[in-house]
């Protein structure tokens, strides 16, 4: 399989040798950067009935889109894959978070399409923590807002890095309002917004909630509007959960479910940030189920 | 405080929506960019960028609106992966393996080449690159980096037999030069690969510019894309495509920055980043 560069009188039979090899393409090239393409010694694997199952022609895959086979992720492990993606395959946290938060609008607008909002244009609350979940908070406002909703964004503590600027000057000059105190009583969440977008703490959280968020957090466990938590329901611990904090009426889980995700028990859990490399997820054993054809988020069971 | 609280979280919100939150010239305030809306108005014809509107407005993004120029290579190499699917989805595929061949220039259009290449790894198609001169920018870098960790195989030369092209693939993705190629004579070896190009039977995808072609006048002598795909918004150029397809892709421009230069763009229907024009 290995194909030197080979010419002259070899070359129709080298031609029709490489015909045969199809999937991979017209390698004219050493050995070893075969093997290197391919990721460290295994050849690039045959792509047949998954394809086609997620491109809709296996009817049943389509139909049961979860495989309760999914892995649920500690929290040491969703910080390995996470490092994993940073240093060995080089992804920036901007991109990844430009699909994450591209997932979260894409997975609300299809739960809540603004037509099921009691007002119109349907408002949103995105309420922002410090880090990564955050900005995945602030990419999710814009693309809310392309896709027609009225969102606003609270955001208290800002990180002082470039990434999370830039994010807050595309929302600001996009008229997605700041606003600079959290609303003191859940009723008037009620009344202003028709969803609230829990975008507070992530997979990284450990130990004690500080302010202002636990006061956030107490606020937002009395609102009744629906709750939509990015990656992990915020005040949870991060593989067991927490009874006594907000239970979300969606979750959408970013990468892979995290073991907090089992104690999920609102009606929407979607999975999101499609762009897990398969050697990744294999090194791991995720057992993702298929996206279906092009989306970027999957409903689970 | 309660209800003063409502009454600016009110005004706060009726003020976003008629866009006075950051003051500036808006011809119709709080409209969307839809030019089919109900209100009746009259439908403004889309525009087509020149060469300066288009480098102003990717300024604008940069300086502006802070976006980063990897976030929108991201943006745009995802979005013309979904409009190369979403012309020629997976099961229509002739050939049994779904191989595409994508060409990247040294610059911009080939790193949204290389990510639209990963995208339709994703999507399961089986991309190949050809990637001749790698940018040494460092920003450019990591996208290779991301696309040979995700086996994605880099052809080390592009045959010069037309046929050997045909037989092995069933697209081909043109991100050699984009909006911001320098004018006049394209330079080796994209001019050779380009001849090459020109004799393909299989359908060519050309991402933003067809490749040669002025951003203005296009080129009467250059390729003949199948499918041209404009990113943000079509450049001039796009006047003289011929082929099947014109696909927007890119759903990400702010109102502002549409309004400013009367885009017109159509709609895109639910969540598509990808609308046919």
């Amino acid at each position: 399989r290995l194909l030197g560069a080979r010419r002259g009188g070899a070359e129709r039979g080298w031609m029709s040798g490489l015909r045969a090899l199809l999937g991979l393409g017209l390698l004219v090239s050493s050995g070893s950067r075969l093997v290197a393409a391919a990721g460290g010694g295994r050849c690039p694997a045959r792509r047949g009935p998954p394809a086609a199952a997620a491109w809709g022609r296996s009817a049943s895959a389509m139909q049961s889109p979860g495989r309760s086979g999914v892995k649920f992720l500690s929290q040491e492990e969703a910080q390995a894959i996470d490092q994993e993606l940073f240093t060995e395959y080089k992804f920036s946290v901007d991109q990844l978070m430009e699909l994450a938060g591209l997932s979260c609008a894409t997975a609300i607008a299809k739960a809540y399409p603004p037509s099921s909002f009691p007002n119109s244009p349907p408002t949103v609350l995105i309420v922002c923590g410090p880090g990564n979940n955050g900005g995945d908070g602030l990419v999710c406002a814009r693309h809310l807002k392309m896709f027609g909703y009225e969102p606003t964004v609270h955001y208290p503590k800002r990180p002082g890095k470039a990434l999370f600027e830039g994010l807050t000057t595309q929302c600001q000059k996009m008229d997605i309002p700041f606003l600079s105190e959290f609303p003191s009583e859940a009723t008037l969440i009620d009344e202003l917004y028709g969803l609230v977008v829990d975008a507070i703490f992530g997979f990284s959280f450990k130990g004690a909630v500080r302010e202002p968020f636990g006061s956030i957090l107490r606020t937002l466990e009395q609102v009744t509007v629906p709750i939509a938590s990015i990656d992990i329901p915020s005040g949870w611990d991060v593989e067991k959960g927490n009874p006594d904090s907000i239970q979300p009426d969606m979750l959408i889980s970013l990468t892979a479910p995290k073991k907090a995700a089992q104690h999920f028990a609102g009606r929407y859990h979607f999975l999101g940030g499609r762009f897990v490399p398969m050697a990744l997820q294999q090194k791991y054993s995720l057992h993702l189920p298929p996206y279906p054809k092009t989306d970027c988020v999957l409903q689970l069971p | 405080k309660r209800q003063q609280q409502r009454r600016e979280l009110q005004l706060l919100g009726a003020k976003a929506e008629r866009g006075q939150l950051y003051p500036r010239p808006r011809a119709e305030p709080g409209k969307m960019s839809c030019p089919s809306s109900q209100s009746g108005e009259q439908i403004e014809p889309l525009r087509y960028l020149s060469r300066v509107e288009a480098e102003a407005i990717e300024k604008e993004l940069l300086e502006d609106y802070r976006f980063g120029r990897q976030q929108l290579i991201e943006i745009w190499g995802h979005a013309s992966a979904m409009a190369v699917s979403k012309v020629f989805p997976l099961p229509s595929l002739p050939r049994k393996q779904p191989t595409v061949l994508v060409v990247c220039g040294p610059d911009q259009n080939g790193a949204i080449g290389l990510v639209c290449a990963r995208h339709l790894r994703v999507f399961e198609y089986e991309p190949t690159i050809f990637y001749p001169k790698r940018s040494l920018n460092s920003l450019y870098r990591d996208f290779t980096t991301q696309c040979e960790k995700m086996d994605i195989p880099f052809l080390s030369y592009l045959p010069t037999e037309v046929q050997l092209i045909n037989d092995a693939y069933n697209l081909v993705i043109d991100a050699i030069l984009g909006a911001d190629a320098e004018p006049g004579e394209v330079k080796e070896p994209y001019a050779s690969i380009l001849a090459t190009l020109k004799q393909i039977r299989i359908p060519i995808i050309s991402l933003d510019v067809p490749s040669g072609w002025d951003v203005e006048t296009g080129n009467s002598e250059g390729i003949s894309p199948d499918v041209l795909v404009s990113l943000a918004a079509p450049k001039q150029c796009a006047t003289r495509f011929l082929g099947r397809h014109h696909l927007l892709a890119g759903r990400f421009l702010p109102y502002d920055v549409q309004k400013k230069y009367e885009l017109n763009l159509p709609e895109y229907p639910g969540t598509d980043c990808v609308v046919s024009l």
